[in-house]
């Protein structure tokens, strides 16, 4: 079903449409899920970059080396606790929304939310001392 | 107490621009802001333009984003508002807007009519009501308190950036029909919100719940219907 426009109408409608709205208020919700979606992009890139540096096992124990060589400098030591964060995040607010969805918890997403939050900052921090200690030793 | 509206202003035949204005007027904690505009509209600008009709929050007319979220104007309290800065009022987000706040609603109406928003049986007629159980009828009990007031759907980061996607509004109203033991169009409604503009275009980002002027629990709603349509032989 179409409603009526006339055309002097369509000429003159202000189309505001954007891809994200930046001043619509932010809730707890919108953060999760920004998170999650950013946590989400950045697995994808890594996953991207770590089949690029296996694929080097096919070009022989030399390239396979040096691109090793490579990826052990301590910038990518760094970044390979922010992967453990990024991971955790994804991980445990992909379970709340399966929780959310399949098991009636919509209720308590915010609830949810805070758990998913508190298990984050935990494990990345746990985690990330153990890294961080592993990399100094 | 004074407080300032902050209100979006438009006007086809004469701006090429959108533009804020501001209005600053004595009101009472306990005004509605829809009182304020119409006060604005009555007594200092004639020309500022606004939809509403009930004034009771059933209408769903005045529906507006009040400083940064979607809520009809007619149910808002000054009180509830931060007033130490302008109130910032703007036509609901992502329709187009036909003049100051009125938006055009016709893709929500379309969406609307895309579910099929009619009871449909095709049973011989029983010769007396459809009948149901209170338990029957506390599954949709909720879902057909919706206004049609468009909040949801222009709240929504999903209906954002796609705008074929179905929306809140109109999911919730499949629902409505859906879980309805009265109709019988229940599979091919399904296949209508199963679909990557259906139901699967919603990521439980709650903005439609946290909009809601009526307190539906809409992604409850649609997580239902996801449950439902994975769990049935389409």
């Amino acid at each position: 079903m179409s409603l009526y426009m006339s055309p002097k109408y369509k000429e003159q409608v202000l189309d505001r449409k954007r891809w994200f709205e930046w001043d619509y208020k932010w809730f707890w919700g919108s953060f999760a899920w920004v998170l999650h979606r950013l946590s989400g992009w950045a697995l994808v890139f890594y996953l991207l970059l770590h089949i690029w540096v296996i694929h080097h096992l096919s070009r022989g124990p030399a390239a396979f080396d040096q691109v090793m060589q490579a990826v052990g400098t301590p910038l990518f030591k760094v970044l390979e606790i922010g992967l453990w964060g990024v991971i955790v995040y994804h991980a445990f607010n992909g379970m709340r929304v399966i929780i959310v969805d399949f098991w009636h918890g919509s209720k308590y997403q915010k609830q949810l939310f805070f758990i998913v939050l508190f298990l984050f900052v935990v494990l990345w921090v746990g985690g990330g001392i153990i890294m961080a200690l592993h990399m100094i030793h | 107490m004074k407080a300032t509206f902050k209100i979006f202003r438009y006007d086809p035949d004469k701006d090429k621009k959108p533009y804020y204005k501001e209005y600053t007027l004595d009101v009472e904690p306990n005004t509605v802001l829809l009182d304020v505009l119409n006060d604005i509209k009555w007594h200092y600008d004639g020309t500022l333009t606004f939809r509403r009709s009930c004034a009771h929050a059933i209408c769903g007319s005045c529906g507006m984003t009040i400083n940064g979220k979607n809520r009809l104007a007619c149910q808002t309290l000054i009180k509830d508002l931060d007033t130490s800065k302008p109130i910032k009022i703007e036509p609901l987000k992502s329709y187009p807007v036909i003049k100051d706040l009125v938006v055009d609603m016709n893709k929500f109406y379309e969406k609307m009519f895309k579910v099929k928003p009619y009871l449909v049986n095709d049973n011989p007629p029983p010769g007396r009501e459809f009948l149901q159980t209170p338990e029957e009828q506390k599954l949709i009990d909720e879902a057909y308190s919706c206004i049609w007031c468009g909040c949801c759907t222009s709240s929504c980061p999903s209906f954002w950036a796609d705008d074929d996607y179905l929306g809140p509004a109109a999911l919730l109203k499949a629902y409505r029909f859906i879980f309805d033991t009265r109709d019988t169009l229940t599979e091919e409604r399904l296949r209508i919100v199963n679909d990557a503009d259906g139901v699967w275009r919603c990521h439980v980002i709650f903005n439609c719940v946290e909009a809601c002027p009526k307190e539906i629990n809409i992604t409850e709603y649609i997580s239902r219907l996801k449950l439902k349509v994975v769990t049935s032989k389409l």
